[in-house]
Order: structure tokens, then C-alpha cells, then sequence
């Protein structure tokens, strides 16, 4: 979910892209500049993959992947969150250009996060690296939707029982979030760990380029 | 006497353009791809670079254009090294054309992409736009300069990719598997493109038809190492070595030279001199006698008669009446389709890319629906059977990588059992019975992603075949494959006891594999008939922009250097062995002249006439007590 | 440049210098964001229609953006006149005299408001992107001050984009052939991770042969300057025209709070 044009105060939209300016420069700055490239063209394949939908009950949700985008982008999550997010408001609907930096922060904060806790905790095993990217799919989830309510609340009290629902109706997402996001890191530890190395940032032990 | 370390260096006549020493690559975990190659490309030579799938083709094309650096050794280019600013003004002067012309095509429009490389050798940017122009001019497609990449159909990305090269003037063209996925006309555009360009040269392929005609010099590779620098007429002649390297393509050869010169063979000959294995024999004489049982009339088996017309009581497993399909903005896929598979026959489907094959076979797999009638084994397909289809036809994808997702083989194989809801003892049974035809035993808790491009094809083959379904569709079961793996996937479709419908561009197997062939052409069906008229019938060439004909001729040149018999002649050879000089005995690699007689394969004019042999020729013989001959030869 | 996006070309809007455009509209979008008053921002709403049909864009594409944030305004407008706290002077209306249930016109006012800026912005975006080709809107972007790598980035993205959703198009109907489909169960969401997993194998492999590809081009870790951009007097003049029309706005916002 994304937060649309004029919901959010001026002074919170534009304090969000300030902010989030700030953190883009840092993500960019760790990512290997060489590698520019290669993560615009990764960027695309997290779109595509933010595209499924999943089957729930009657409706269907679609995947935000910000846990999975940490777990293999490292740092340059934001960037490439950021980079997404921007291409969605040129071409497609969702996602207003004012509201730009909030979406960043909100999507792009807990990818990071959710990055650091999947490298730290993720272990050897393929199993362990399974579970810990299931916790990091659900926390990049929950994280993203406690965002959204926080930035929603910033308009005041009038718009605090949006902000609740809002995060209420983020729980079977986190969910189904959390259990496709282990299910795919057993998968990639299976059949390409290399890409659980965040290979685009840089001083990574990912593999090594000319 | 294949003995692969016999330096036979192709004479380079003229100015060398790359030079390789000593080159030696190994991955970042230490898997050997290249040993000690040496190398002289010249100017203006047309190299083909064969081996088999994984022999280092496409890692020493990498080091010719420095996408990858040696781990020893030294390449040369204009006889510079490649490296540093040597290797960025090198790259303006070397073109490089992917398989995949989606990797290359990265540009917002045609003209962006093809204008990337003019820009980067420091033109204007109206230069550059210019020169891309007369690129896209060049490959026809200066009509859609401004199109997206995405909009583009498979062929013309692939011109589009080779004119953001051209536009960059290069000198060499360095072409990896330039063909694969084209079909026969756009192949045929494409080599008139390569023949045009007036540089050098090099380019890998399992294709030695194309490469035959477009290449002079061959080098095969094997295990990262060249085994043999040969002219192409030499490669092609070398049945052994083209062996040893899983390069024979000669079993594409024997059929066609059988039917071509078996006159008068009718339909039943033709059956009976394939030898195919064991079941094959049975399934095809099994849905002779069954031809033979609903046409009493046995003459109609002659291949005169069309086999569509077998109107017998029996219902048509499959038929499609007055079918078609129209894509959202109103344009036809498939105009009034009529259609009928009857069981156990095996037909191929051929035709353009773009005449409607992918779209009839989504329609038959449910995954399309169109208007018209639609009867599977006579029952009207509704909207609620439409979605079942997919338990009874089953379909072998042309890019293997779109159907195989899972982990390891055996979820992989299991996938579509367990929503046919099998029980597990039996999923078990049908995947040892599948991977045991396939050739594939105990590859069970292999992860198919790290599998070879042949494994990876049958693993695909075994995962429909597994789901036991009534009719299988196989979409050009061979591309990418090298020779080897054409062959044995061959004599596993051979082997199959199914309806079978064969989507290809290559006429050999459609005449291998089927008996019925159905020619599309712009959403319609032209043809329906028998694939002995289809093979005999040459108009069919021109008739719907498909030019099988230069294969045909090309076929036949191979056939005629591949004639074997014993000769005697004076021929030169290129070894080392002990050898005396007066008092001085040593032993080192020296060329000379010597004759006895040998077998080999060689070429004739015609079947009567006599023939030349080329006296300077390498070729594998033996020579019987030539080591402990005294000869005499030049030293330097 | 001949025109990349299938609308019109020849209003006002195509012509004018990108930089003033963004400029412009992105000032008029943060204006139209900070009203407060719905009758304002239907009057903002009034401004983005007038605009659409100048620049001459597609409204079926207008069309779409507004259906797309349809849905996150829908829950604005069904929540808030339950959930806004109450306050002296609110009209409540109450059903039956359910009490838990009373609507809060204020609630709604609010609610409404939010949706008519966000449509009103929306609807600007369209003019905003579509008339011009993206690489000129980009380099726009980039000459105000957004890394030109940026720019060049999003446009690889852009690219990739489609060749990834016709892969994964022809992978999940791979998975239909073999019966695949989905359900509210453990297995189908095992096999959509394998499709995820898959889409990012396959993906990343690419990142590496597009990365060589464009090496083998001669790409040194810059993209050569796409186009060169010039400002006119008159792009400053209509430029100065859209800013007056937000000022105004503003102007009437808080005129009429007070």
C-alpha cells in the first residue's frame, strides 16, 4: 500500500523527501558505483515480483517485498526501493510524486533494516537462512505498515483511526508476506546463494569482479 | 590418430588481428574454462568456434573482447595488449552480438540503443543518431527507429542488437550462436547481413550448416582447449574428430540423402529404412496398422493420398473447427482454424514465427481461448473443461528456464503429479519411469538450475512426460542443444508412444519425427499434408517466407565432402616423432610429404567423375610404421 | 524527437522546456497539497481538468491513475466519518440511534477533501509525464539537480521491466500447463516463492550479461549527454502562469479560514 497525494501535511511530505535524500545518498555511496547499473535492472525484477498477487480468502494481495529486497540488496535496497517507487509514479498509478520521500521512507527504512537482521541472523544452514528470511519478510511487512500508520498519524488526531485500520489490515499481508519471503530464501539458498550476498554493495564478500 | 595436441596452425596469411598466448581462465571457484590457448585470428578470416556445450567458446569470445581477463597469458589485439586503454579503444573496434538480444537491447528506443555505441566513440549526438539510422537502414528496420525494444518481434530484436553494432563500423563481429530461436527466413536474412559485413569474423554455433556457409576456418574446442584449427570443408570432412567433439551433426545427414536418392521410395520404404529402436519401430508400425484398419483402402497409405482425409468413424482426438483468436486490439492470431489430431498421430507444426503456432498451441493447452468449436475425444471443450485441459496435453516449452522452477528434479517432476493429486507411491514409480527415459537416473536431488542446457531439456520433457497426458506438444525440443544433445533428445522422441505435435524450424526432424505436417502462415493453416509430400515438395520454400531451401543445398555440400573410401595419395602431415638427420637424432613437430594409402572422407564432384584431393590436407589415418621411418625434412 | 508516448503533439505542453514543466507542476502539486478547504480543492480539481484538456493527454490513461488510487481513497472516505474523534460543533447523524455507529459529517468533509487533492494532483501527472518521451522528462530531472545516473538508471529499469513481466508471464504459464493454480494454501505459496525466487534468479543473471553488454559498447561508467535543452522566454512566461494559478489557490484557501 502506498500513500497517495494529499493525504499527508506539506511539511511531512517535504521533511520525508529531505530525509529521504539524506538516506539515498548513503545507500548510493555503499553501493559499488560499477554496479549502477546491474542494480537498475535487479530494480526491475523487484517490481515484477511486487506484482504478485496472492490468493487470500475470497481477495488476493500483492507482495511488497521490502524483506526480500534487504536480504539480497543489502544497503542499496533503498536506493533501488526509492528508484522503484519513482518509476511506479512515472509510468504507472499508485504512489503520488508528492508523497514520494514518505513512500521512500516507509518501503525503504525497514528493506535496510530488514537487510541487516537477515545478514546477522541468517547462519549457515539452509534452513536457519530460511526461517531468519521468513522474520525478515514478516518485519520488513509489519515495519513498512507501522510506517504508514506513523506517517497517516502525522495529520493529526482526526486521522488516527485510519492510521489503526490501516495497520490492522496489514496482518494477513505480513503473513503471507513472511512465509513467501522464507520460502524464497530456502530457494535461493538452494539453487544461487551467491544472490543472498549483497553483491552490489560495496566491501561485500559477494563475488568478486573484475 | 585423433591425437589433439598436434598444433595444426591454419596458415594465417595477411595481417594479424588477434593474437593469443598462452591464454588461461579459471572462475572465481577455481573450475578450469580455458588452458594455455594459443591463437592467431587474421584479419578478415571467418572463424566458426565449435565444441561442445561448456568446451570454452564463449569464454575465450569474452577474452577476445575483454569482458573477462586472463588468469595467464596475454591476448592481443592490432597488436596491442588488451588491457587498460588499449581495452576501451579496442571495444569501439569489436562488436560483440549476444544470444539473447533483450541483454544487449537496453536503450529506451531502437534508435537510442543502436545510437549507444557511435555515442561512445565520441560522435555528436546527431552523428550519432545518423549513423545508427544507416545501421537500421542497413538491417531493415529503419521503420521502427522509434519503437521500443519491447514491441519488436524476436528477429527484429536481433537485427536491432546487430545494428547498434554495425553502427559502431567495427572490425570484428564476434557472434554467439547467432541463430538460435530464428526461424528459416530470418536465419536466411541474417546471414546475407553477416555475409555483407566486410570484417573479421568469429562466431560460435552448433548450427554447421550456417557456419558452413558462412565461415572458413573452424576451430573445435574441447575442455577449454583448442583440439584442431581446421578449414570449415576440412571440419566438416573429419567425421571422427566432428565426433569426439559431439559435433556429428552426420546423423542429420544419412535420412535425407536416403530419401533424396531412393527414387520412387514410397511412404512405407521410407518407414521401414529409419532404423529407430525398439519401440519406435512398434509405435509407428502400431499407427500404420491403424491407418491401415480405418482406410481400407490400402493405396491411400501412399503418400499421395493426404492423411487428413482418413475420414473414418473414429472421433479425432482433438478438433478445432472454424477456430480463431484475436488479440485485444482486434488483430487475428489465428482466421477460422480447422484442425483435427487423431490419436497416436505425430505431426509437425510449421510455419513463420508470428503465423500463430505459439497461439494455436495456447488454445490447445487452455491457456488462450478464441471463438469457434473445440472438441477434445468428441466432447465440446466448455468454459469448466477449458481450465482441465492442461490434465490431458501436456507441453515441452521452448526456453526450458520458463517451466522448470523448482529447487531439485525430483519437486520439479512431482509438481504437476501432485496436482493431479497422485498418490505418492506412484509419484515416486512415474518419476524413476520418466528420468529412466530420459536418461537422466539419479539426477533426483540435482538442483535443475545448475543442470546443462540438454539436462535441463529432457528434466523438462520428463516433467510432462510424467503427467502422462494424452497429446504432447514439443516447442523446437532442440534449440541450444549442441549435436550430441540433438541426437539422443531424437531418440527419445523417437521412442514416445503419444499423440505427438512437433513445433520446429528444423526440417530434420519434422521428417524424423513425423507423418503428418500442418504449414501455418499468417494465422491460417495452408498445408495439411503428409511430411513426405512436405519434404519432397520444393515450392514450399518459397510459399510462405520460409527458406528451408539453402539448408537443403548446404545439406547437401556436406554430403558430398563426407564421401568415404580408400586412397592413396601424397598428403603432407604435421607431428612429432623421433626422427634421424645423419647422426642427429631428435624428436620435434615438423610438416612433411609422404604416401601410402588410407581411408577417409573426402568430397566428389560428382558420382562418376574423378576427384581432387587437396595434397595439403589433414586428416586422421593411421601410419603404419612411419615413426621408424628415416626421412629427411627442412629445419629452421 | 519524434513522439514516443501515443498522445498528441501539438499543445502547448509538449513544447514546453521540460525543466519549467516539472518545475511548475511539481510547485502546483505541493500547493494543491496544502489546501485545507474542500471547496478549494475542487476548484484544484477544476485547474487539473483544464489543464488535461489543453495538454491534449489521453483522459483513458487519466482515467486509470484515478482508478488506481481509488481504492486507498475509498478507505479514507469510509473510515473517517466513523473514526475522526468528535468535536464540539460536528454534525453527527445517527442510524436508528445505533450510537457506536454515529457519522461524523466533519469525518467525511476531511475525507473528502484528502480525496479531491489527491485526485487533483493525480490528474496533473498525465500532463506532466506523458507529454513528453521519458528520456526527456528524465534528463529534465537531471539537469535539475537528480544525479544524471538516475535518470539513466530508471530508464534501464523501465526497460527491463517489460522483458521481466513477459518472463514471468511465460513462467506462470508454465506453471498453468502443469496445473498450477492458485489456492489458500501452504503449497501454493511455496510455489510462488519458487517463482519469485526463480524471476530474481533469472534476473540477476541478467544484470551481469546486460552489464557486459553495455561494456562491450564501450560504456565506461557514464551514458553520453541524450539531448541539449533550451529555455525560451515564453516557457518562463507559462511557468509563471501555472505558479500564479497554486498562489491563487493558496490565496483563497486561507481566505476563506479566515
Amino acid at each position: 500500500m502506498h500513500i497517495s497525494d494529499g493525504v499527508l501535511p506539506v511539511s511531512v511530505t517535504i521533511g520525508c523527501y529531505v530525509a529521504s535524500a539524506g538516506i539515498l545518498t548513503w545507500s548510493t555511496r555503499t553501493t559499488r558505483s560499477e554496479d549502477l547499473p546491474r542494480l537498475a535492472v535487479m530494480t526491475a525484477a523487484f517490481f515484477v515480483a511486487s506484482m504478485i498477487h496472492v490468493p487470500f480468502g475470497p481477495t488476493s494481495v500483492h507482495l511488497l517485498i521490502p524483506g526480500l529486497a534487504g536480504a539480497i540488496l543489502g544497503s542499496s535496497a533503498f536506493l533501488s526501493i526509492s528508484l522503484g517507487l519513482l518509476l511506479q509514479s512515472l509510468l504507472f498509478q499508485f504512489g503520488g510524486l508528492t508523497a514520494l520521500g514518505a513512500n521512500s521512507l516507509m518501503m525503504g527504512i525497514p528493506a535496510v533494516m530488514c537487510g541487516w537482521f537477515f545478514q546477522r541472523f541468517r547462519g549457515e544452514n539452509q534452513m536457519r537462512q530460511s526461517i531468519t528470511g521468513g522474520i525478515a519478510g514478516a518485519m520488513g511487512c509489519t515495519l513498512a505498515a507501522v510506517g504508514l500508520a506513523l506517517l497517516l498519524a502525522t495529520g493529526g488526531e482526526d486521522f488516527m483511526g485510519v492510521a489503526k485500520i490501516a495497520l490492522a489490515a496489514h496482518i494477513p499481508v505480513i503473513i503471507i508476506e513472511g512465509v513467501v519471503s522464507g520460502f524464497t530464501i530456502g530457494f535461493l539458498a538452494r539453487v544461487k546463494p551467491a544472490l543472498l550476498n549483497p553483491s552490489f554493495v560495496r566491501s561485500s564478500v559477494g563475488v568478486t569482479r573484475e | 590418430m585423433h591425437d589433439p595436441h598436434m598444433p595444426f596452425s591454419h596458415t594465417v596469411s595477411g595481417e594479424t588481428l588477434f593474437s593469443v598466448r598462452g591464454l588461461s581462465y579459471s572462475y572465481p571457484d577455481n573450475t578450469r574454462a580455458l588452458a594455455s590457448v594459443n591463437l592467431e585470428i587474421a584479419k578478415g578470416d571467418r572463424l566458426a568456434l565449435v565444441g561442445h556445450n561448456g568446451s570454452g567458446k564463449t569464454t575465450l569470445m569474452k577474452h577476445l573482447c575483454g569482458l573477462l581477463m586472463p588468469s595467464h597469458g596475454k591476448v592481443f589485439f592490432q597488436e596491442r595488449l588488451l588491457e587498460g586503454e588499449n581495452l576501451d579503444d579496442a571495444r569501439l573496434k569489436i562488436a560483440l552480438l549476444f544470444q539473447d538480444p533483450d541483454d544487449q537491447l537496453f536503450g529506451h528506443t531502437v534508435l537510442d540503443d543502436a545510437a549507444f555505441g557511435p555515442r561512445h566513440q565520441g560522435l555528436t549526438k546527431e552523428a550519432a543518431e545518423a549513423a545508427a539510422l544507416g545501421a537500421l537502414k542497413q538491417v531493415h528496420l529503419e521503420h521502427m527507429a522509434y519503437k521500443a525494444p519491447h514491441n519488436l518481434s524476436f528477429g527484429q530484436k536481433k537485427r536491432a542488437a546487430l545494428a547498434g553494432l554495425l553502427a559502431m563500423k567495427p572490425e570484428v563481429l564476434l557472434l554467439d550462436e547467432p541463430t538460435t530461436n530464428l526461424d528459416p527466413s530470418q536465419e536466411q536474412v541474417f546471414l546475407d547481413l553477416l555475409k555483407s559485413f566486410s570484417g573479421t569474423i568469429v562466431c560460435i554455433s552448433h548450427d554447421l550448416i550456417f557456419l558452413y556457409d558462412l565461415c572458413h576456418r573452424a576451430i573445435v574446442m574441447e575442455k577449454g582447449e583448442i583440439h584442431h584449427d581446421y578449414s570449415m570443408k576440412e571440419l566438416v570432412s573429419q567425421k571422427s574428430a566432428l565426433r569426439g567433439h559431439g559435433l556429428d551433426f552426420s546423423f542429420r545427414m544419412v535420412l535425407p540423402a536416403l530419401k533424396s536418392h531412393s527414387n520412387g521410395s514410397e511412404y512405407d520404404k521410407d518407414q521401414t529404412i529409419i532404423k529407430p529402436a525398439g519401440k519406435m519401430v512398434e509405435s509407428t508400425l502400431k499407427s500404420h496398422s491403424k491407418a491401415l484398419e480405418c482406410d481400407k483402402d490400402q493405396t491411400a497409405i501412399q503418400s499421395t493420398v493426404k492423411l487428413h482425409t482418413h475420414e473414418c468413424n473414429r472421433t479425432p482426438l482433438l478438433h478445432l473447427k472454424g477456430y480463431s483468436f484475436y488479440y485485444p486490439d482486434g488483430t487475428a492470431a489465428l482466421n477460422g482454424i480447422d484442425f483435427k489430431v487423431d490419436k497416436g498421430e505425430k505431426i509437425a507444426l510449421v510455419g513463420e514465427n508470428g503465423a500463430g503456432k505459439t497461439t494455436l498451441l495456447s488454445s490447445i493447452l487452455g491457456l488462450q481461448k478464441g471463438k469457434g468449436e473445440f472438441f477434445f475425444d468428441g466432447m465440446s471443450v466448455t468454459r469448466k473443461s477449458y481450465k482441465k485441459l492442461w490434465q490431458r496435453v501436456g507441453m515441452v516449452f521452448q526456453d526450458c528456464a520458463d517451466q522448470l522452477f523448482c529447487p531439485s528434479v525430483d519437486e520439479e517432476i512431482t509438481f504437476g503429479l501432485r496436482q493431479l493429486d497422485i498418490s505418492l507411491p506412484e509419484r515416486v514409480q512415474r518419476m524413476q519411469n520418466v528420468l529412466s527415459m530420459v536418461h537422466l537416473e539419479g539426477f533426483e536431488k540435482r538442483v535443475p538450475l545448475n543442470m546443462s542446457g540438454g539436462e535441463r531439456k529432457r528434466l523438462a520433457l520428463a516433467c510432462v512426460l510424467a503427467m502422462e497426458p494424452e497429446i504432447v506438444i514439443l516447442d523446437e525440443p532442440t534449440a541450444g542443444l549442441d549435436p550430441q544433445g540433438e541426437e539422443l533428445m531424437l531418440e527419445i522422441i523417437r521412442r514416445l508412444d503419444a499423440t505427438l505435435l512437433l513445433v520446429s524450424h528444423d526440417m530434420f526432424f519434422v521428417g524424423e519425427l513425423t507423418n503428418r505436417t500442418v504449414v501455418m502462415h499468417r494465422g491460417k493453416i495452408v498445408e495439411n499434408l503428409t511430411t513426405h509430400e512436405f519434404m519432397k515438395d520444393e515450392r514450399l520454400g518459397n510459399l510462405n517466407g520460409l527458406a528451408y531451401a539453402y539448408r537443403r543445398e548446404s545439406t547437401h555440400a556436406i554430403q558430398m565432402l563426407q564421401h568415404e573410401h580408400e586412397h592413396s595419395h601424397l598428403h603432407h602431415h604435421l607431428h612429432s616423432h623421433i626422427h634421424r638427420h645423419g647422426d642427429v637424432v631428435h624428436e620435434h613437430f615438423h610438416e612433411h610429404a609422404h604416401e601410402h594409402p588410407h581411408r577417409f572422407v573426402h568430397t566428389h564432384p560428382g558420382e562418376e567423375k574423378s576427384h581432387h584431393h587437396a595434397p595439403r590436407r589433414y586428416h586422421d589415418h593411421q601410419h603404419p610404421d612411419h615413426e621408424s621411418e628415416t626421412h629427411d625434412h627442412m629445419h629452421d | 524527437m519524434p513522439d514516443l508516448s501515443d498522445s498528441f503533439e501539438g499543445s502547448f505542453f509538449h513544447k514546453w522546456d521540460v525543466r519549467c514543466k516539472i518545475i511548475t507542476i511539481l510547485c502546483f502539486c505541493f500547493m494543491v497539497a496544502s489546501i485545507s478547504n474542500f471547496a478549494v480543492a475542487l476548484i484544484a480539481i477544476s485547474f487539473a481538468l483544464l489543464v488535461i484538456v489543453m495538454a491534449q493527454v489521453s483522459l483513458q490513461r487519466v482515467l486509470r491513475r484515478l482508478l488506481a488510487i481509488s481504492g486507498f481513497m475509498l478507505m479514507f472516505l469510509l473510515i473517517m466519518p466513523f473514526s475522526v474523534p468528535v468535536l464540539p460543533g460536528d454534525t453527527i447523524i445517527v442510524p436508528n440511534g445505533i450510537q457506536w455507529m454515529g457519522f461524523n459529517m466533519r469525518g467525511l468533509y476531511l475525507a473528502a477533501t484528502v480525496a479531491s487533492k489527491a485526485v487533483a494532483i493525480t490528474m496533473m501527472m498525465e500532463p506532466l509525464f506523458s507529454t513528453a518521451p521519458l528520456p526527456v522528462t528524465l534528463h529534465g530531472l537531471s539537469r535539475l539537480g537528480v544525479p544524471e545516473m538516475v535518470a539513466q538508471m530508471i530508464l534501464l529499469s523501465h526497460r527491463y521491466l517489460h522483458v521481466f513481466r513477459h518472463e514471468a508471464s511465460r513462467i506462470s504459464s508454465g506453471m498453468k500447463v502443469r496445473g498450477f493454480r492458485k489456492r489458500s494454501d501452504l503449497a501454493t505459496l511455496q510455489a510462488v516463492a519458487n517463482f519469485t525466487g526463480m524471476l530474481f534468479v533469472r534476473s540477476f543473471d541478467r544484470t551481469e550479461r546486460v552489464f557486459d553488454a553495455m561494456k562491450a559498447r564501450g560504456y565506461k561508467g557514464c551514458f553520453p549527454e541524450p539531448l541539449v535543452l533550451k529555455i525560451y522566454p515564453l516557457d518562463i512566461f507559462i511557468s509563471g502562469i501555472g505558479v500564479a494559478m497554486g498562489v491563487l489557490l493558496i490565496a483563497v484557501d486561507k481566505n476563506f479560514f479566515i
